[in-house]
């Protein structure tokens, strides 16, 4: 079933529309007040995205102090719908200079009106690609190409570009210098067990691109995956250089990915957008370095004390470093009192959220910083049973580190006019959720 | 300029400074509206910001309608724009000032600019008045015909939108054949696209009433037309690709060479970053092979991994729709996933809606190998501080052990789990040590022992408590304390508010004093006193029933209350297997979300505009399961069992009952699977009434067992528990019609049949011999496309009785039209029920 949202509409968190917009006649008027009467002044707020109320339904999306509900009235495809969202407010923020509130769409207004007319005609999805929409809806709202019949040609094929069938890039791009820079950004996600097991623990990693390159490119992407080895060792017929190689569990792409060619060849090759975008997504689960152990002691001593020992120890190589290191050990609500002796950084107590927050600015490698504690807590009554621990969560930034091994090995750019590239790779694993219980 | 930032909630008249500025604005826009001096579009532009957020904030500025249509006369296209936008929002209720702006926007149709073009176009069609289609006619088929794929793309909207002004225009001024032209030459393939999602709704909004739509309808899905699709897919934008793997979906390939070919084409599709994209992709791939088994499997190993991927990127959000999906799934195949269990394990931040899929998820694929983690795991949420998740999880853990064999470990889980001192932790436990006991009584000792140290005091959820009086009851035997508990209890009578634990309260009195006379005969008096002039009628009615059973005869009343019974085999799954096909056909849609398909209720699921809550929508399912027709013997039989549950259940517990889609609720009123236990039914009156053969069972309160025995010489199994038919019944033609025109009819039903199965009407002979499977004998038939119909025939096993059926099928709304007529009118319903089962598979084997 194809995805017809009947409407569209931005709330800020008092329910206040700031942007509406009706694709259908399909639904009501008063939906908006539906939305406010069942869901927003309801505990159901939050406990599940999708609602039907009457014969519609609601999907809505909380970004920042905004959220945008979709109306629909049929049986429509969900996953496109929200990806709908997803990808409409990245479009806006492109537009924004990245943020994306309650402020800039009032401050936006107009364009967001402008943009909505052609991400969406009658409830079906349009094009959503800012490269292309750029050029004919501009930041200012000043005169568009075609506005000024006095302006000499507007951009020829402007109108093509909206439609056509390289959708993502527009030609005749000349740079000085041609350049590209890549970002492989990861994130773990990590549950271990209190007793040191890791109970499950992956890696989501994804490929940035900023391109600045003339003409029409045509970019080959080289990365040291099992599989993509295997297969050109394959073609090459010579056997595959030996070192490590990583195996990837899952890989999806920017549309500008040729998909053929990597199903038959294992290759990554495309004709880039101009500018930022997402090349790839992958995802591991097998063999994967965590970059931190942690190692927690909670001892709780009678009713009122409790004795905290944590252990944090960096196993990336020693010239290596994290950066903005923030662990957070909770503690329970009745805390009265903590005090603190770390071997590195900063600790406190923050009473708004339970936890003991800790924090190293920098964290070389292969160290083992410590904190202990002691907490007093005030004695109740009420409380009959021990306080359920929640786990100890972390977060990080390792620069030049990849938990999944994986490396760029070559990028390749042809274009026809043979131009020389510069290349700038970097690596970072970031954590994503890494919860240790304790 | 920023929308002022108070809220106006509606247009009120009463708001002075709205109402101020309005005339304000109209007063300036006046006087711009004629000046031509440099700077004015800039004037106009401000101007213009502040009509429209006064719009967006509900302030209604209708008022100015002619000054901004007078104003429109701009070269500069985002001034163009706000004035569309707000000619668009105020022309439906203001449809004489909507003539007044057709001249210009008409005028811009015919811009050089194509932009213009195009968006005068859309705005022209946007404008949503009835009595101006006239003028939307021209420029549409100019936009059709326009030299530039921008305008070509709007235009192929336009007439979608058209079409829901007013049908008659659109067609007769012959669009859809235009749009299919257009579709099928087009260079640009936002253009085919667009093409392709307007004549889909268009053809399938006439197709009920047309037959040549229908048949348009149906080439659509033949396969050129998706060959053709399938061969430009690449250029299509992420957005289209999703209409058209849907359309692909659709089609029935001739033979597997041409699935894998189809397959191999789209294969690459499963790395799309669009995750809708992805699970359009699955479908295609589901539906194709399902007839396919080897095929089908190799299919979920290979979606597996996109599958994960999804979950766990993106926003939670997308995370939900795409586990609602992978939940669909791992039901049909839960040995698939069940080595990735891992992924399943709930994060600490993550939304309650997701953590709840996971759950189901990590009871669905739990297995011999993997229960041992999956339970660890599951342990570790019941003591999270989210009360709903703690409860949630508890279920999860009853779930499984319900599901296992080797329950051993679970049950020592379950029983430390009521150490805990949790209030809810133990309410939650009551209710699964209930059910699990009623399934392995071998394991009443060990769980009897726990049980008896809970002070009755810490329960107080209803549910909870009745759980609880319910094994004091069962086991009075075992408990030594049973009846001073339970007399405590009754003295409380008055302050237990629950109708519900009152008529358990009841039952377990009278079981333990038929086991324990002497220690429990004051509680059995004191809680028949006060169950008799209870003012609740069923506690009421049941009191009385007790006392005048024990007084008859207390052995007959021994073997009514406290008959031997038979343990649970399988508790009924919430959703029959039909339902779970059927949500499956409509693969990534809302139905998965909401766990209901469309196709079950189309007139209130998603077409009926009136405003009914959701409960509506399980009370008409209900009905359904009783029967549409109640004038017959048959039925009115069944009303009166239905009746007698209600009787029983608690009113809390009948309500949770009818929240069919519900899976938590499913847990707390469990009801016997009519199939499995059907054999063993017969000897124990206990479960008789409870067989209905219907596809959705009633959830039956687990005291029925004890109670419902006294339907049974009032009640005579007038509805068999299982119809079976004569696979060698014959009748010849003569007879059959003078058969036909004797007989009322003793039921006659609307229905629907499986869209693939109208696929299968193309060949007359299709059906038929489908329906010889079931027993069922083709007399006749006849008609055309739309419309079919059929003369069936059945006999009974034993011959008794035979059935004659006129079934009209149309097959473009794939409703199906039922007349039975039977020699026996009592079982019309259960051949019915047959009928239809045996109907639905069609097509889908």
């Amino acid at each position: 079933m194809p995805l017809a949202a009947s409407a569209i509409y931005f709330l800020n968190l008092r329910g206040d529309v700031l942007i509406n917009r009706l694709y259908r006649d399909d639904v009501g008027g008063n939906m908006v007040d539906a939305f406010r009467v069942h869901i927003m002044q309801t505990k159901e707020l939050g406990t599940c995205p999708v609602r039907q109320i009457g014969g519609c339904s609601f999907f809505y999306m909380r970004i920042s102090n905004v959220y945008i509900v979709i109306v629909v009235s049929s049986n429509a495809n969900v996953a496109c719908a929200f990806k709908f969202v997803v990808e409409a407010v990245t479009l806006f923020k492109s537009y924004f200079g990245g943020s994306f509130d309650e402020d800039a769409i009032r401050n936006n207004f107009v364009l967001i009106y402008e943009l909505l007319d052609e991400i969406m005609d009658f409830g079906y999805p349009q094009n959503l690609s800012p490269e292309i929409l750029k050029l004919y809806i501009t930041q200012e709202g000043v005169r568009s190409p075609f506005s000024s019949k006095t302006a000499d040609k507007p951009v020829p094929n402007a109108t093509l570009q909206v439609t056509g069938a390289v959708g993502w890039r527009r030609e005749g791009l000349v740079y000085k210098k041609n350049e590209v820079f890549l970002d492989i950004v990861e994130s773990v996600n990590l549950l271990m067990s209190s007793k040191g097991s890791v109970l499950r623990c992956d890696v989501t990693g994804k490929i940035l691109m900023k391109c600045f390159l003339s003409g029409m490119p045509d970019l080959k992407l080289g990365l040291n995956d099992k599989i993509g080895l295997e297969k050109e060792s394959q073609l090459k017929s010579r056997p595959a250089k030996s070192g490590k190689t990583i195996e990837l569990d899952d890989v999806t792409f920017h549309q500008c990915v040729n998909l053929t060619r990597f199903n038959s060849e294992k290759t990554v090759s495309f004709v880039p957008p101009d500018g930022e975008f997402e090349l790839m997504k992958y995802r591991i689960t097998e063999g994967v370095n965590l970059p931190f152990r942690v190692l927690p002691t909670i001892k709780e001593l009678g009713r009122t004390r409790m004795e905290v020992n944590v252990k944090v120890k960096s196993v990336f190589g020693a010239k290596m470093f994290a950066l903005g290191v923030v662990i957070k050990i909770p503690v329970p609500k009745q805390t009265a009192k903590t005090s603190f002796q770390v071997t590195s950084g900063k600790a406190k107590y923050s009473p708004s959220i339970d936890c003991l927050v800790w924090k190293i600015r920098k964290f070389p490698g292969q160290t083992e910083p410590t904190l202990s504690a002691e907490v007093e807590l005030i004695s109740t009554i009420t409380e009959k049973k021990s306080w359920t621990r929640p786990p100890i969560q972390m977060e990080f930034q390792v620069p030049m580190f990849t938990a999944s091994g994986l490396r760029v090995r070559f990028l390749k750019v042809w274009e026809k006019s043979g131009y020389n590239t510069v290349e700038w790779v970097r690596y970072i694993t970031k954590a994503g959720s890494y919860e240790v219980r304790c | 300029m920023a929308p002022p930032a108070q809220s106006h909630r509606s247009p009120s008249p009463s708001q002075p400074s709205g109402k101020g500025e309005v005339s304000d604005l109209k007063t300036q826009l006046r006087q711009l509206a004629g000046s031509r001096a440099p700077g004015t579009d800039d004037t106009k532009r401000d101007l213009f910001k502040k009509v429209i957020s006064y719009m967006t904030i509900g302030i209604d500025v209708s008022s100015v309608f002619s000054e901004m249509v007078m104003c429109s006369a701009t070269s500069d296209i985002v001034l163009k724009k706000m004035c569309y936008l707000y000619v668009g929002n105020y022309a439906k209720h203001n449809p004489d000032l909507a003539l007044l702006t057709i001249n210009f926007l008409q005028r811009d149709c015919k811009d050089e600019d194509p932009m213009i073009r195009g968006l005068a176009l859309r705005s022209l069609c946007s404008l949503g008045v009835a009595n101006l289609v006239e003028y939307l006619v021209g420029p549409l088929g100019n936009g059709l015909k326009d030299g530039n794929s921008y305008v070509r793309m709007v235009a192929a909207v336009g007439v979608l939108k058209l079409y829901h002004l007013s049908a008659s225009t659109c067609l007769d001024a012959d669009f859809p054949p235009l749009l299919k032209q257009l579709m099928l030459k087009d260079k640009d393939a936002q253009v085919v696209a667009n093409c392709l999602t307007s004549l889909q709704e268009i053809w399938s909004l006439e197709a009920s009433t047309s037959e040549e739509a229908a048949r348009e309808r149906e080439t659509l899905l033949s396969k050129p037309v998706v060959y053709y699709f399938l061969n430009r897919m690449k250029e299509f934008s992420e957005w289209a690709q999703c209409i058209v793997l849907e359309l692909v979906s659709k089609y029935v390939p001739m033979d597997t060479e041409e699935i894998f070919d189809i397959m191999n084409l789209l294969e690459d599709r499963l790395h799309h970053a669009n995750g809708a994209v992805v699970l359009a992709t699955i479908k295609v791939f589901l539906h194709m092979t399902l007839s396919m088994t080897d095929v089908h499997q190799q299919v979920y190993e290979r979606i597996k991994a996109p599958l994960l991927t999804l979950v766990s990127s993106g926003s939670p959000e997308q995370s939900y729709a795409v586990l609602s999906h992978l939940h669909l799934l791992v039901m049909r195949a839960p040995y698939i996933f069940s080595s990735d269990y891992k992924h399943f394990y709930c994060q600490y931040n993550e939304p309650f809606y997701v953590k709840k899929l996971k759950l189901e998820m990590l009871t669905a694929v739990a297995n011999e190998s993997n229960t041992y983690e999956i339970v660890t795991e599951l342990c570790e949420y019941v003591a999270n501080v989210d009360i709903p998740m703690a409860r949630e999880s508890i279920r999860a853990v009853g779930k499984i052990a319900l599901q296992q064999y080797d329950v051993n470990a679970i049950v020592d889980r379950l029983l430390q789990f009521l150490e805990m001192e949790k209030e809810h932790v133990t309410a939650e436990t009551l209710v699964l040590v209930k059910d699990l006991l009623r399934k392995y009584p071998q394991w009443s000792h060990d769980c009897i022992a726990v049980v008896g140290n809970i002070s009755s005091k810490n329960v107080q959820e209803p549910k909870a408590k009745a759980a609880l009086i319910w094994m004091l009851g069962e086991y009075a035997q075992d408990m030594q304390d049973s009846p001073y508990i339970l007399e405590g209890l009754v003295e409380n009578w008055d302050e237990e508010d629950s109708a519900e634990v009152r008529l358990h309260l009841l039952t377990a009195v009278v079981k333990c004093f038929l086991r324990r006379a002497p220690e429990t005969q004051k509680a059995l008096g004191d809680a028949l006193a006060a169950g008799v002039t209870d003012f609740h009628q069923d506690v009421h009615d049941r009191a009385f029933l007790y006392y005048r059973l024990l007084k008859y005869d207390v052995s007959v009343a021994e073997r009514i209350v406290n008959p031997p019974k038979q343990a649970v085999s399988v508790f009924a799954d919430t959703q029959s297997s039909e339902m779970k096909d059927r949500i499956f056909d409509e693969f990534n849609s809302l139905s998965v979300v909401y766990q209901k398909a469309q196709f079950l209720q189309p007139s209130y699921m998603f077409t009926d505009k009136e405003h009914r809550g959701p409960f509506a929508f399980s009370e008409e399912l209900g009905n359904l399961s009783i029967g549409t027709e109640p004038s017959d013997a048959a039925v009115a039989a069944q009303r009166v069992e239905a009746n007698d549950k209600d009787l029983l259940l608690g009113t809390s517990e009948k309500e949770e009952g009818h929240g069919y889609g519900s899976n938590g609720s499913a847990y707390s009123a469990p009801s016997y699977n009519a199939s499995t236990t059907a054999g063993a039914s017969q000897a124990h009156f206990d479960l008789v009434s409870i067989d209905q053969p219907s596809t959705v069972h009633p959830p039956v309160s687990f005291a029925i067992d004890d109670l419902l025995g006294l339907g049974m010489p009032s009640a005579p199994s007038s509805v068999p528990s299982t119809l079976q038919l004569n696979a060698k019944a014959s009748i010849d033609a003569n007879a059959f019609q003078q058969k036909w025109r004797q007989q009322p009819i003793s039921l006659s039903q609307e229905t629907s049949i499986d869209p693939r199965g109208v696929a299968g009407m193309m060949n007359p002979q299709a059906l038929p011999q489908h329906m010889q499977g079931h027993s069922i004998n083709c007399i006749a038939s006849g008609g055309q496309a739309p419309k079919f119909k059929f003369f069936f025939f059945a006999q009974k096993e034993d011959g008794s009785s035979a059935y004659l059926v006129e079934c009209i099928i149309n097959s473009s709304s794939c409703k199906v039209q039922l007349k039975i007529k039977a020699d026996e009118q009592a079982t019309s319903q259960a051949f019915s029920e047959l009928f239809q089962s045996a109907l639905s598979k069609f097509g889908s084997a």
